[in-house]
């Protein structure tokens, strides 16, 4: 190929834009840290989830070992005596029966700590889940093994292994003694070696010890888990089969477990990066407005080469070229940053990005070369994408006018019907359903409408200003006639402002919506005047449970008007899903008792009728007038119910089913509780009731001090702490996103009135006052940055629909009412115009000196 | 080099010039003048491919210019045209050899081995020597546009066109550049258009020819 035939755009990148940078470089590194910001943020936040899900992910698989499946019931515990049939049935070469629960262990300081508790049958576990296995260790001399005399320690009822992180929280190594509470009663055991497992504390036992550590009074003894290694070349369907194993018994694979742990926090964590992907999606706008500026400063200088023979073409891969340079640089730095951030988030919050979802982990950082090329790539097209319009600019200019100062460079504007057509598209992608239980869609609309809405923008200049009357003044005149006039200008300058203006819009309604919602739901759902249950571990709803007719003697206590006891119960209904919980409680009036959303079904003959939540109906099918087949207690048949109702709940994104809690006695023979809700008499101090609640607790041999209290206000405080926290980030990102708005606002006036100064000067020589032409601007920027707010909140208030009646409920599978914080909106709207304003004085201030006036002498 | 036959241009209902028909041999100098707002620098556009035409043809160079699309019309530019301006246009950020060698960058020519030279030779035969290194900031009218006129012939173009060059400059600078552009296309045998107000600089031409509506007449 002949060398003139070859196209020169990289040789003049090299020479004539790198040499536009060193001038420039504030304006170039401002273009950079936009992406750089964006490409860190979505990174890091990539990156948390990420090591977190993937850390909490091996800790289950830590403790499922290597299992081939694992029998669990679906309701309750596994009867001991299945475990003898199991480990009998042909294709099983190991079966190894595992208590599993939460209880709560005292540190040095008395204070509770969460420990997970693991009864194994050591001879069988050492080939399932070695890792468990206890070693003992001589007391406080840490590697020595202890002399044969000892080996029975592995099978005594008080003896106790931890793995180091349960010794680090607690504060005691082997030779120690911990104390440790299950339900209302306290155990003290000998901590007599150690366990290699990874992930939350945990302490390993002897299965029957801990056994009889749970329930004293069961001699048959109660399993949470069976694991099974097979023979080889055995297929566990076919294991399964010949085991015909009783209803409510189900299997579980390891896969299916680690699928349970990223089902639960797949929708917060997709919620997260899309935020965090704003973050980027706000900084290919500042690119843009970068970029425009440089463009418009270089015309003459493009011209120039467009004259000396570089075509339309090679101009516009001559700034797509440039803005990819930008992209990149930006995509890199952004990758350090981000993984630097991502370091420093899982050292000082272990992972919990405020959802909640990875309790009891310490990860550490996963880099993933994967993760890095593909945010990289983001960084890169998303400034290629906000140096599309100036490129296309430079590629539209007419070289012999542009050289000599005439013409408007916005040759091109955006197609009439592209704004509406990308709105109509927004508005119909919300009819779609959820992919895989991401809202896809949804999201694409959000993008639709944003980018339908910006492209109105000039219509929308010139619609908005048309209702405005003629100026009778000078200035006045000049600012909203060129506003007026030149609508493909506006969109330039104000387009940042709409884009963030109208996320931050829709995140404060989402937000605030939610809160409103949470908060009216909270006065519904907690009618009583004090509740009490026993101290739980962690966030396991399989909490402690009390004998039901202790609750007699609870009303009989003075001062209590009425109290209702509550049975709550995890119940597994798909092994790739978490379990759902059943709430068994008194049920009189289900349309006052529950937060209904649904109408109600009459009942239904021979059929108990349930009050499923928002989130049973998306995930099980659990329609108001159909049936469910619940396995209620392991071996027995399946029960059916009738759903009557659907309720709203904000506690259990997994799902939660109510039951009248005589139906459930009745069908399960379970007579526990572990929870109470007490109505109290007029007058009556709660401290003097849980007091006394505590003393007669003790004088059944109950730990009284084991119970906890809330009242209402109490719970309302820590749930909606717990949502702000869960927010917190969100509100990070909002505040990042309208930073970068305005920021290219004030890039983008700069950028135009820059370009004006010729005109400037001219006014100068017609008289116009310096105060009178920066008069001018300023009303200009009033004028446009006004009608970017409106449009914004316009948009903002489009968007916060989606959130909110789209987003939301397939993310969370659960509904909000929508509730519009004028007050706040209206000082979003007012900080953004005020700002905005601010800036294209600022912008002017060069713009109308010396060298303005000196601009117009060229032309003679 | 350049052949124009029966050119015309029209804004809207206004015609601005037709039945303009001219011939420039290889290294002959033309002048062209003409009243304010005739159309001379709209004539000149045309010619480069820079600007639309109404009817009429323009060969140069043996294409037929407005026949090309824009892609190639700025091929035709980049190999065969060369340009000075009223003023000077040079790039601000890019020093004196930078500026002079872009037509070079534009042919992937820059990195031949005789580059600098040229560059070099292209700022001596302007009286620039040495002054390679130095931002157009710093230089004097008559010295930029001295940098124009080597930078419009350091890729040895068939064809200068040049708009008022002396039009920002007063009469002794002028003198100066008139020299120097006269020198330069001799030197190189390139042919010469240039559109003019000034007497001085016409004169300098081996042919003057008058712009009016109607066409290009002799000026003599």
């Amino acid at each position: 190929m002949p060398a003139d035939s070859r196209s020169p755009v990289a040789a003049l990148l090299w020479s004539v834009v790198r040499a536009e940078w060193r001038h420039h470089a504030l304006r170039q590194a401002t273009a950079v840290l936009a992406v750089l910001l964006g490409v860190a943020l979505a990174f890091s936040v990539h990156l948390i989830n990420a090591s977190a899900l993937s850390e909490f992910s091996a800790a289950v698989r830590s403790v499922n070992g290597q299992a081939d499946a694992s029998l669990r019931a679906s309701q309750g515990t596994l009867d001991a005596a299945l475990y003898a049939r199991v480990a009998r049935a042909p294709g099983v070469q190991r079966a190894s029966p595992v208590v599993d629960v939460k209880l709560q262990a005292l540190d040095r300081q008395g204070r509770a700590v969460t420990l997970r508790l693991l009864g194994l049958d050591v001879l069988v576990a050492g080939a399932l889940t070695p890792q468990w296995v206890p070693r003992l260790r001589n007391p406080g001399k840490g590697g020595d093994d202890p002399p044969e005399a000892r080996r029975s320690d592995l099978f005594a009822t008080d003896a106790i292994a931890l793995n180091p992180p349960a010794q680090r929280a607690l504060g005691v190594q082997p030779g120690d003694r911990l104390t440790v509470r299950q339900g209302l009663r306290t155990h003290t055991l000998r901590v007599v070696g150690d366990v290699g497992g990874v992930g939350e504390p945990t302490g390993v036992m002897d299965v029957a010890a801990a056994q009889a550590l749970l329930d004293p009074a069961d001699t048959g003894g109660r399993l949470q888990r069976i694991d099974l290694q097979l023979q080889p070349g055995a297929r566990l369907p076919d294991v399964l089969t010949a085991l015909r194993l009783p209803p409510g018994v189900v299997s579980e694979s390891p896969d299916e477990a680690s699928q349970r742990v990223s089902n639960v926090s797949r929708a917060y964590r997709v919620n997260l990066t899309v935020l965090a992907l704003v973050a980027l999606f706000t900084g290919a706008f500042l690119v843009f407005s970068i970029q425009s500026l440089s463009v418009a400063k270089r015309m003459p200088s493009l011209a120039l080469l467009g004259v000396l023979g570089l075509s339309a073409r090679e101009r516009l891969r001559l700034v797509l070229w440039e803005s990819a340079a930008v992209g990149l640089i930006g995509s890199v730095l952004g990758l350090a940053v981000g993984t630097g951030l991502a370091a420093l988030a899982l050292r000082l919050l272990s992972g919990d990005l405020g959802g909640g979802y990875f309790p009891g982990i310490a990860p550490s950082l996963q880099w993933s070369p994967a993760a890095a090329l593909l945010y990289g790539a983001l960084g890169v097209v998303a400034a290629v994408l906000g140096g599309w319009v100036p490129a296309r600019d430079a590629q539209a200019l007419a070289p012999a006018q542009a050289l000599k100062g005439l013409g408007d460079v916005r040759a091109h504007a955006a197609r009439p019907w592209v704004g509406p057509a990308l709105l109509g598209l927004g508005v119909a992608l919300t009819a779609l359903p959820p992919v895989a239980g991401v809202p896809l869609w949804a999201y694409l609309s959000v993008a639709c409408l944003l980018l339908g809405g910006i492209a109105c923008v000039p219509a929308a200049v010139g619609a908005l200003l048309a209702l405005w009357p003629h100026p009778q003044q000078a200035a006045a005149l000049l600012a909203v006639e060129r506003a007026r006039r030149m609508r493909q200008t506006a969109t330039v300058a104000i387009a940042g402002v709409v884009a963030s203006l109208s996320l931050s819009v829709a995140l404060t309604v989402m937000v605030a919506s939610f809160r409103t919602s949470v908060t009216d739901w909270l006065d519904v759902i907690l009618p009583a005047d004090l509740y009490a249950r026993v101290q739980t571990a962690g966030s396991d709803n399989a909490a402690p449970t009390f004998e039901r007719d202790w609750v007699d003697a609870v009303r009989a206590l003075p001062g209590v008007l009425r109290a209702e006891g509550i049975r709550v119960s995890p119940l597994r209904l798909d092994p790739a899903r978490p379990d759902v919980d059943l709430i068994a409680r008194p049920l009189s009036q289900p349309d006052r008792d529950l937060p209904l959303v649904s109408a109600v079904q009459p009942p239904r003959d021979g059929h108990v009728g349930v009050w499923v939540s928002e989130a049973m109906v998306d995930l099980y099918g659990a329609q108001p007038g159909t049936a469910l087949r619940l396995p209620l207690v392991a071996g027995q048949p399946l029960v059916s119910v009738w759903v009557r109702g659907v309720w709203r709940d904000y506690a259990r994104q997994q799902g939660a089913i109510v039951m009248p809690e005589a139906d459930y006695r009745r069908l399960t023979g379970d007579d526990r509780l572990n929870n109470l809700a007490l109505w109290l008499a007029p007058g009556t101090r709660t401290a003097t009731v849980e007091q006394a609640l505590r003393e007669q607790a003790d004088a059944r041999g109950l730990a009284g001090s084991a119970f906890e209290f809330a009242e209402p206000r109490q719970i309302r405080e820590i749930t909606l702490r717990i949502f702000d926290r869960s927010f917190a980030v969100t509100y990070w990102l909002q505040a990042v996103a309208i930073g970068i708005g305005l920021f290219g606002t004030a890039a983008s006036f700069s950028a135009q009135v820059l370009a004006r100064r010729k005109e400037f000067g001219l006014l100068g020589h017609l008289g116009f006052t310096r105060r009178q032409t920066l008069g001018i601007v300023a009303g200009e920027g009033l004028a446009l940055t006004s009608v970017g707010a409106l449009l914004g909140l316009v948009l903002g208030l489009a968007v916060s629909v989606v959130l909110v009646k789209v987003v939301n409920p397939q993310s969370f599978h659960w509904t909000m009412e929508l509730m519009l914080p004028w007050g706040r909106l209206a000082l979003l709207c007012g900080g953004v115009i005020a700002a905005g304003t601010v800036t294209a004085v600022l912008a002017g201030r060069r713009a109308v000196g010396h060298d303005a006036v000196m601009a117009v002498k060229e032309d003679w | 080099m350049l052949q124009i036959d029966d050119l015309s241009r029209r804004y809207g209902d206004d015609t601005v010039f037709s039945g303009v028909n001219l011939r420039v041999n290889a290294g002959e100098f033309v002048a062209i003048v003409g009243d304010s707002g005739v159309g001379k620098s709209t004539l000149l556009n045309g010619m480069a491919g820079l600007d639309r035409i109404d009817s009429g043809r323009v060969l140069l160079a043996g294409h037929d210019v407005h026949a090309l699309d824009e892609a190639a019309r700025a091929h035709l530019r980049r190999r065969h045209l060369g340009f000075v301006f009223q003023a000077f246009h040079v790039l601000p950020h890019l020093d004196v050899a930078q500026n002079v060698g872009l037509p070079l960058m534009l042919l992937n020519e820059h990195r031949a081995p005789d580059a600098a030279a040229r560059i070099e030779q292209a700022l001596a035969a302007v009286g620039l020597q040495g002054l390679g290194a130095r931002l157009p900031q710093t230089l004097s009218g008559g010295q930029l546009q001295r940098v124009a006129i080597a930078r419009a012939l350091i890729h040895r173009p068939g064809l200068l066109l040049a708009d008022e060059p002396t039009g920002n400059l007063d009469p002794d600078t002028a003198e100066q550049v008139m020299n120097a552009l006269v020198a330069r296309i001799r030197d190189h045998g390139a042919a010469c258009v240039m559109v003019t107000h000034s007497p001085t600089a016409a004169a300098r031409a081996d042919r003057v020819l008058r712009l009016t509506r109607q066409g290009l007449r002799d000026a003599g």
